[in-house]
């Protein structure tokens, strides 16, 4: 990390955005005691980490990258040690327990063995054990990555209920959907420095220049693409899966051109979208970088993990 | 926030204790635990026993000494680098308790898996082998301050950053076996060279060893005084350095 300076307001949904290696993980390790920085201060709800670290961390909860819970112990034991952990007397952290697990549909099953839970519900086991000790900040550390998609809406709008009771949230994400949808400041971290900080509607109106259009033919040729960025003002063209998508600073005029080119091509529109600037189109602008899909993520994943599935056999 | 209305100490030990307890609950059993904390004290022992001609007075307190050593140093070189591979170690440094609190639950977890393995020979020698302890307050010293230091020891080694036992036990095993030629476990002390019983002072196993067999009745070589003094500065020093050596990786990150 490279001199990073930031506030978070009490009470809001802070996303931290960055690539792979910027920093972002190493961040959280430093905010919550995990690892201690060369130099610099952090305070947490005006408690320093690191000399008054056993007051930070009572105000903080932390849902790390990996769900990492003990496998070997139940939902209902991996709570109460978390309680233990935090020195909670045992009537209240056996009710905090039986609450949360209700709150996250996890309690008809808390007596088995974590082992046996899907990546979803360790995940739900994970955030509500950071929330045990009634935290006032919940640092995320991508929380829905490599979730299935029910799993990813089932955590998203806890955060946000959790977030309306109060709770101070702080996100790192590499899915700019998310944070887009959910962050009230977003801050754009790459090679250890933070590239800017914003709301996501600010960040992208710095990008304004950068509208599009979105259209998909019912068959595409091969020089389709070529041909469309020779369109007036188009400033470039890229192809995303069966669709084409032209940048412009002229929405307008780009449809006439479309409309014009199907008919003279005599092609069939299956749909035409016109599209405001994204907060993704800020982050590759920052960073020059364009964030992988979940898909390609996921399928990263995957690779890693098979000579592990192997050893195992 | 937690409803905490208790002293800052108190709060600490009950901590220590639940990391003790789930420890115990979730590594006792675990194949490396029973491979290096068990199985590899009794083989060592039964190959360097078997088919010689020692007496039976001799041998009790060996195991013993080996089985404390093996047993308490193996817990935390197994314990944490399983949780730094899941992550389930960053649960602690996230939680409110100092550094000191959380390895001293990873070394209670130790002492307690040493000393209760360590009981098997002692009742076995008493049941079935006329084995006899002459000194019980010898024993109970030699049991908590041997367990106490050997867990340190492993803690202390722990701190190294691997994510298998096994690149914790390969360095600490570097330690550990050299220690058994020169700690009167093979050949009683007052039988080595002048310069060999200088250089076993040093070890804790020695001081082990000639406490187990000071509490069976046979002369100790160093002391009892010298030999509790000697593993109750291991013990500390061992501990010290664990939480320094475990700082100092927190700073490498």
């Amino acid at each position: 990390m490279d001199h990073i300076n930031f506030e978070v307001k009490k009470g809001e949904v802070f996303g931290f955005l960055g690539p792979n290696g910027a920093g972002k993980t190493t961040t959280i390790r430093m905010l919550t005691g995990i690892s201690i920085p060369t130099e610099g201060t952090a305070t947490i709800m005006g408690c320093d980490i690191q000399s008054e670290s056993v007051e930070a961390k009572e105000q903080m909860g932390i849902v790390p990258d990996v769900s990492n819970v003990y496998n070997e112990l139940s939902a209902w034991d991996n709570l109460i040690f978390t309680g233990k952990l935090y020195d909670m007397p045992k009537a209240y952290r056996e009710k905090r327990a039986e609450e949360l697990l209700r709150m996250f549909g996890l309690f008809e099953r808390c007596k088995e063995k974590v082992q046996g839970f899907s990546r979803g519900m360790k995940r739900r086991i994970c955030i509500a054990m950071a929330l045990m000790n009634r935290s006032h900040i919940l640092f995320l550390d991508e929380p829905t990555s490599g979730l299935d998609v029910q799993s990813v809406l089932v955590i998203r709008d806890l955060i946000r209920k959790l977030n309306q009771q109060g709770l101070t949230v702080f996100l790192t994400t590499h899915n700019i959907e998310e944070a887009s949808q959910m962050c009230d400041h977003v801050a754009i971290i790459n090679h250890g420095k933070i590239a800017v900080i914003d709301t996501p509607e600010r960040l992208k109106r710095t990008v304004e220049n950068l509208q599009s259009v979105e259209v998909a033919f019912e068959t595409a040729s091969p020089n389709m693409l070529e041909e469309l960025k020779e369109f007036p003002t188009v400033s470039d063209a890229v192809k995303e899966g069966d669709k084409f998508r032209l940048i412009t600073k002229d929405p307008t005029s780009v449809l006439t051109s479309i409309w014009n080119y199907a008919q003279k091509n005599n092609l069939k529109l299956i749909t035409v979208n016109t599209l405001g600037p994204s907060l993704e189109d800020v982050f590759v602008k920052l960073t020059g970088i364009k964030l992988a899909t979940e898909e390609e993520r996921n399928n990263r994943m995957k690779t890693q993990e098979a000579p592990r599935r192997i050893a195992k056999q | 926030m937690s409803n905490v209305h208790s002293s800052h100490y108190g709060r600490e030990i009950r901590v220590a204790w639940a990391i003790a307890v789930k420890d115990m609950r979730t590594y006792y059993t675990k194949p490396p635990s029973l491979m290096f904390g068990i199985l590899f004290p009794f083989s060592l022992f039964l190959s360097f026993s078997i088919g010689r001609n020692i007496p039976l007075a001799t041998q009790i307190p060996i195991l013993i000494s080996q089985t404390l050593f093996f047993a308490s140093s193996s817990i935390g070189p197994v314990v944490i680098p399983m949780e730094r591979a899941n992550q389930t170690f960053d649960r602690f440094l996230t939680s409110p308790v100092s550094l000191f609190s959380i390895l001293l639950g990873k070394t209670l977890a130790g002492i307690i898996y040493g000393a209760g393995v360590s009981v098997i020979p002692v009742l076995v020698g008493i049941a079935f082998f006329s084995s006899q302890i002459v000194n019980i307050g010898a024993l109970i010293a030699c049991f908590a301050l041997s367990s106490l230091a050997f867990s340190a020891l492993g803690i202390m080694f722990a701190s190294i950053p691997g994510q298998t036992p096994g690149q914790v036990m390969m360095p600490l095993n570097f330690v550990r076996i050299p220690l058994l030629f020169i700690s009167g476990v093979f050949t009683p002390i007052g039988e080595l060279p002048t310069w060999m019983q200088a250089v076993s002072m040093f070890s804790p196993l020695t001081h082990t060893v000639e406490l187990a067999r000071y509490a069976s009745g046979a002369d100790a070589f160093f002391g009892p005084v010298l030999n509790i003094t000697i593993l109750s500065a291991y013990a500390a020093a061992f501990l010290f350095m664990g939480i320094r050596f475990h700082i100092m990786n927190q700073r490498k990150e």
